[in-house]
Formats: C-alpha cells, sequence, structure tokens
C-alpha cells in the first residue's frame, strides 16, 4: 500500500497523435533489446572494424606526400582489394583515385565485418520481436489498443532499423568523419561530399529488405529458434549455393581458364552477393558486366513481400 | 429489452444514450455459429456477461473490438459506429483479456506505463499514471518485477492496471477475478464497483462466478449457443413470475402443508425443506398466519421469494440445449 493512497483519478490530458505511436512500440522493443548483454556485446565488438578503413583513408592520405605510406597503399590496392587498376593510378596521379580509395574502403567496411555484424545481430533480435508476441498472445495487447497492423508493424522494423543503423550506417559516417579529420587537409570534403549520402543509400539498401526478411520469419512461428535457424539458413545456404555455382565451372574448365566464369550470373541466389551488387553499385565501384537492376529488383520484392507477408499473418491472427 | 436508467451515488450521471447497441451480430468459425444473430442495446452501468463455456461470450467481446472479423452485424459502440470505427472504439475502451497475455521481458511498471503510451498518453504522463493505477490496483512493489515471473494472480491485478491506465470510460472485463484468492477477489470486485459508481465508468463483466455478478453487476446478458438467451437488469430477473412466498415452519409441518393445499395454494418443498407458496401475494400472508395456528405449527421465516441467478442461468442454458 503506497504512504499516500490517491485512489482512482480521472486522466483527462492531451493524447499523442496516434503517428506516433509506433516510436512506442519501437523504444520498447530497444529497451528490451538493450537490456541483453550478449547483445551489447556484439555491438561494441561490431565497432572494432571501424578502425581498419579509418586506418586506410589516413595512410591513402599520408602517402601522396609520403613514399612509404604510398608503397604501402600500392600493395594494398593490388593485394587484399584486388584492385590493380588503382594501384597504377597511385603511382601516376594519386589525388585522381581518392573519391574511389575513400569509397571502396568504406565499401569493404560495409561489405565484409559489418554485413557479418548484421547477419549475427539481426539473428539475434528479429526472431525475439513478433514470434514472442504471439507465443505471449501479447498481440492482443497491442490490438486492443488503437494501433493499426502497419504501425505495429512500423514500430518493430524501427527496433531492427535502430541496431542495424548502429551498426552500419553511424560507423560508416564516423569512418568518413574520421577520413576527413584524419587528413591533410580539410579541402578533401570538396571531392568526398558524396560518400556520407551513398553510405546512407548503402544502409538503406542493406536495412530495408533484411529487416522485411528477419520480421517476415519471426511472423511464420511462436518458436523463435525456428525463426533464427531460417535466417542463419538464408545467408549460410545461400552463400554456399554461390559459391558451389561459380565454382564447378572453374574446375570443370581449369584454372587457366577461370577468368571466363560468369560469376555474376547466379548472385541472386545469395543474398550476401545480391546486396554486395547493389552496395558496389551505390558506391561507384561496380565494374560488373551484369546490370545491377535484378537485383535491385529482388531487394525491393523482398521487402514488399516480406511486409506483406507479415501483415497477412497479423491480420489472419485478428480475423480468426 | 430496454432497461431502465439507474442513477449512480455522488451525482455521476451516467449517459441516457446506449453503450453498446448491437444489431444481427453473427460470427462463423468454420460454419460453426459462436454467435447467431446477437442484438443488444446496455446502457450504463455494470453488465455480466454470463453463459457457459464456448456460449460466444470472449468472441463477443472480442468481436466488438475488432479482433474478430464478423460476418454480419452493425450497431454502436459508445455512440461510434461499429465496426468501420473500431479503432476509435479501442480509444476509448480499456481491455481486460480473458487469454494470459503479457509483453515477455518488461517490468509490471513498463508494462502499465507502455499500454498508457500505444493509447496516446505521453511518456512522462504515461509512468506517472501507470504508478497510480498500479497502487490503485494493490499492486504494490511488485511493479518493479519482470511479468514473466509474476503469479496468476498478479497477472490479473497487472491487465486490470493496463486496462484501466488510459482513463476509459467503458471497460470490458474477460474473467477478471480468475485465479485471485479469496480477498483479492472481494478486492477486485470492489474496484468494480468503485469505478461504476463513484466514477462513472460503464463496464462489460464477463465471468463464469454467479456471485461475482450479483455482487456487482446492475444487469445481465446470458449467452448460450451464440444466442442472447437472457438480457434483464437484475431486479428484473429476480422477481418471480407469480407473487411467491418461502416459508420455514416449525412442528408438523406435513399438517400445515395439506391445509394449504385444500385452501388452494400450490406449495412446493425447497432442497432446504422451507415451503415455497405460489401464487400468493403479500396481502394474503394473515392467512398463512392462521393456517399455521390451526396446525399447531410455528412460523419461523417468511419472505418473498426470489429468483436465484443460478437458477435463471441454468434455466436459460438448458432451455438452448438441443433436445
Amino acid at each position: 500500500m503506497p504512504v499516500h493512497d490517491l485512489g482512482y483519478r480521472n486522466w483527462g490530458g492531451k493524447r499523442n497523435h496516434h503517428l506516433i505511436r509506433p516510436l512506442f512500440v519501437a523504444r520498447s522493443g530497444i529497451t528490451l533489446i538493450w537490456r541483453r548483454r550478449m547483445l551489447k556485446l556484439l555491438l561494441l565488438v561490431a565497432w572494432l572494424p571501424i578502425a581498419i578503413p579509418a586506418i586506410g583513408i589516413f595512410c591513402f592520405e599520408q602517402g601522396l606526400t609520403d613514399e612509404s605510406y604510398r608503397r604501402f597503399i600500392v600493395q594494398t590496392l593490388r593485394g587484399p582489394m584486388e584492385r590493380p587498376d588503382l594501384a597504377m593510378q597511385m603511382l601516376e596521379d594519386p589525388v585522381s583515385i581518392r573519391h574511389e580509395v575513400w569509397s571502396a574502403l568504406i565499401l569493404g567496411f560495409f561489405r565484409v565485418p559489418q554485413l557479418y555484424s548484421m547477419v549475427l545481430l539481426i539473428g539475434l533480435i528479429a526472431p525475439l520481436l513478433i514470434s514472442y508476441d504471439l507465443r505471449s498472445k501479447a498481440y492482443l495487447q497491442y490490438f486492443s489498443r488503437p494501433l493499426s497492423t502497419n504501425e505495429y508493424i512500423v514500430g518493430k522494423s524501427a527496433v531492427i532499423w535502430f541496431f542495424l543503423g548502429m551498426i552500419t550506417t553511424l560507423p560508416g559516417l564516423v569512418v568518413y568523419l574520421l577520413g576527413v579529420l584524419l587528413s591533410p587537409e580539410l579541402s578533401v570534403v570538396s571531392t568526398t561530399w558524396d560518400i556520407p549520402l551513398r553510405i546512407l543509400m548503402a544502409s538503406v539498401a542493406l536495412i530495408i529488405p533484411t529487416t522485411a526478411l528477419a520480421i517476415s520469419y519471426s511472423a511464420c512461428t511462436v518458436e523463435n529458434r525456428y525463426a533464427s535457424f531460417a535466417w542463419f539458413a538464408t545467408w549460410i545456404m545461400g552463400s554456399v549455393a554461390y559459391q558451389i555455382l561459380t565454382n564447378i565451372p572453374r574446375m570443370g574448365r581449369g584454372r587457366r581458364n577461370a577468368i571466363d566464369v560468369d560469376t555474376e550470373r547466379w548472385l541472386l541466389v545469395s543474398p550476401y552477393h545480391t546486396l554486395g551488387k547493389v552496395e558496389t553499385w551505390i558506391f561507384g565501384l561496380d565494374t560488373g558486366e551484369s546490370s545491377v537492376w535484378p537485383a535491385v529488383f529482388i531487394l525491393i520484392a523482398i521487402s514488399v513481400i516480406g511486409t506483406l507477408f507479415v501483415r497477412s499473418r497479423l491480420i489472419a491472427r485478428l480475423s480468426v | 429489452m430496454k432497461l431502465t436508467t439507474r442513477l449512480h451515488p455522488n451525482n455521476v450521471e451516467p449517459t441516457l444514450s446506449s453503450i453498446i447497441s448491437l444489431s444481427g451480430v453473427t460470427k462463423l468459425y468454420s460454419g460453426f455459429r459462436a454467435l447467431d444473430d446477437v442484438s443488444l442495446e446496455i446502457e450504463s452501468g455494470i453488465t455480466g456477461l454470463l453463459g457457459p463455456n464456448g456460449s460466444g461470450k470472449s468472441t463477443l467481446i472480442k468481436s466488438l473490438l475488432g479482433l474478430v472479423r464478423n460476418q454480419q452485424g452493425t450497431g454502436t459502440v459508445l455512440n461510434l459506429q461499429w465496426p468501420n470505427q473500431v479503432r476509435e472504439i479501442r480509444d476509448r475502451v480499456g481491455y481486460l483479456p480473458e487469454d494470459d497475455c503479457y509483453i515477455a521481458g518488461l517490468t509490471g511498471i513498463e508494462a502499465v506505463a507502455f499500454m498508457a503510451n500505444l493509447s496516446g498518453l505521453p511518456k512522462t504522463e504515461g509512468l506517472r499514471r501507470a504508478h497510480e493505477i498500479t497502487d490503485f490496483c494493490d499492486i504494490g512493489e511488485e511493479k518493479y518485477r519482470s511479468v514473466e515471473a509474476y503469479s496468476t494472480g498478479m497477472r490479473q491485478k497487472l491487465k486490470f492496471a493496463q486496462a484501466l491506465v488510459h482513463d476509459p470510460p467503458f471497460l470490458i472485463l474477460d474473467e477478471p477475478t480468475t485465479g485471485l484468492d479469496p480477498d483479492q477477489r472481494e478486492a477486485m470486485l470492489r474496484r468494480i464497483r468503485t469505478l461504476a459508481r463513484d466514477h462513472g465508468k460503464s463496464i462489460l463483466l464477463s465471468t463464469h462466478i454467479l456471485p461475482d455478478v450479483k455482487a456487482v453487476c446492475d444487469q445481465v446478458v446470458i449467452l448460450a449457443r451464440g444466442k442472447v438467451r437472457v438480457f434483464d437488469s437484475i431486479k428484473n430477473l429476480s422477481k418471480p413470475a407469480e407473487p411467491t412466498l418461502n416459508v420455514m415452519v416449525y412442528g408438523d409441518k406435513d399438517a400445515f402443508l395439506s391445509e394449504l393445499t385444500e385452501e388452494g395454494y400450490t406449495v412446493t418443498t425447497k432442497a432446504d425443506g422451507a415451503l415455497k407458496i405460489i401464487g400468493i401475494s403479500t396481502d394474503q400472508v394473515s392467512s398463512i398466519w392462521e393456517i399455521a395456528a390451526s396446525t399447531g405449527t410455528s412460523i419461523r421465516r417468511l419472505a418473498p421469494a426470489q429468483n436465484s441467478l443460478e437458477e435463471i442461468f441454468f434455466q436459460a442454458v438448458s432451455a438452448s440445449e438441443p433436445r
């Protein structure tokens, strides 16, 4: 019993607009997930690779004036980054490839450490979102309030958007900022000003379809482990299928003819490689012969179909 | 049947219009008629919604909130068009679901504040209001524990707090006393009475527990096999079809009984031994005393008979059974 028992009192304040209500769904989801120590650790680890592109940009900028840094950058472009064309230009006119080098470094950051972190992070949090609500019948609590299914989906998706933004968009922008700050002069902004916009676009290309896919798995089942399994299986099986489909012809033709194999033909079977194609295009580094539009279409289709599927699952629960 | 509007103490006047007015509501589950042409006009006050398992009580409640889709039916809830304005209706209704539903991971106070926010209360105000309501619902310090660790009774109280946090004018309570111990059950009924009598709230109380309905409700709806079988005020329902007296006698009961029968009264014997004299008004009571005196029996108790809610319920349910 409280010290001052006020009894029941009527309430007559002003209510928020209903468009704000998804924010409360999102905030509640973020709060719940934030309490998991494992996820905090994962977020911390996901920020560590930021050092790689930041050091790369620093070395490139130093390489404009310092021969030892220039040699290091040339070796990196020839080796791990597989861009011998840029390595040649680095020796001839390094300033002209500044935009490409910065973009390639940030794209590499997006493609490798952040995509793996993304798969792991979503695999851990997304199944908790809708399947938990279905299992604990919490959807009755949500939908007995003036909340539409669309607002609910937006609220739940926003939880994933927030965490993905934390490990992709934000570190990407921080890398760019660090690059600018570590450059000898601020005039680099005039040649790289569009990179933050490309980071935002690449984030959207990454976040929207992956979120739609993740919540559609989450809405499929009341058992969150099945949703997690389906999520990881999609990425792993897709990549394995892509590797098999592109390597078998190579093995058949022998190493000398490996260059003739059309690796882009099969990239749509793998979400990882489909995303990679679109992100590479967004950063202006797509040198492949095939069009990017089939990959863009696939990502849009996943986003639309995934969202409609979640909506239909929720409506089905409310329309029995 | 139109019911008279009751006046509440403390000068809280109920609205004269219907809280719920439904017409021809039908809900089919794979061909099974869960609700069969239900028409109702419920006015303010506390209305008990009774019925055996599977009678359609929860379906009716979920229909009102748009949580199930109906095949037919129109109406109004709180003067809002049903089912077209179901979202606005949800805004003004507090719902305590029968199901054990909770948002895993939240503490009690967070769960209540979250529901307040979903109903449009600003963040800080929602939290303040959640504290106020959890105190009213006697959740105490348990509000800082995770809802997953709550007992069934605590979850009932939490759901009640969630239903109430946005101060709705109309509450729909689906089995609110399930899982509560006798003390807590009495406290819950007291809260329901307080809300209706002192704060002018209208309440639809769905339950299996007839004493709960008797304790708090003004009117009652009995559903059976998806149809409304009984809908009237408890006062009207309690009146027998004919004036009847219950008489408990001491002495030669058989002689008293045969004398009454000779005088032309219809008399039955109840399970507790009392005699039920049917078709006798209170102004004929003197003749009963005279018969008792002539047969040497003494009357220990004499009172006008009332239909019990149990009788009304069982009659309504048995009448709906297929023969």
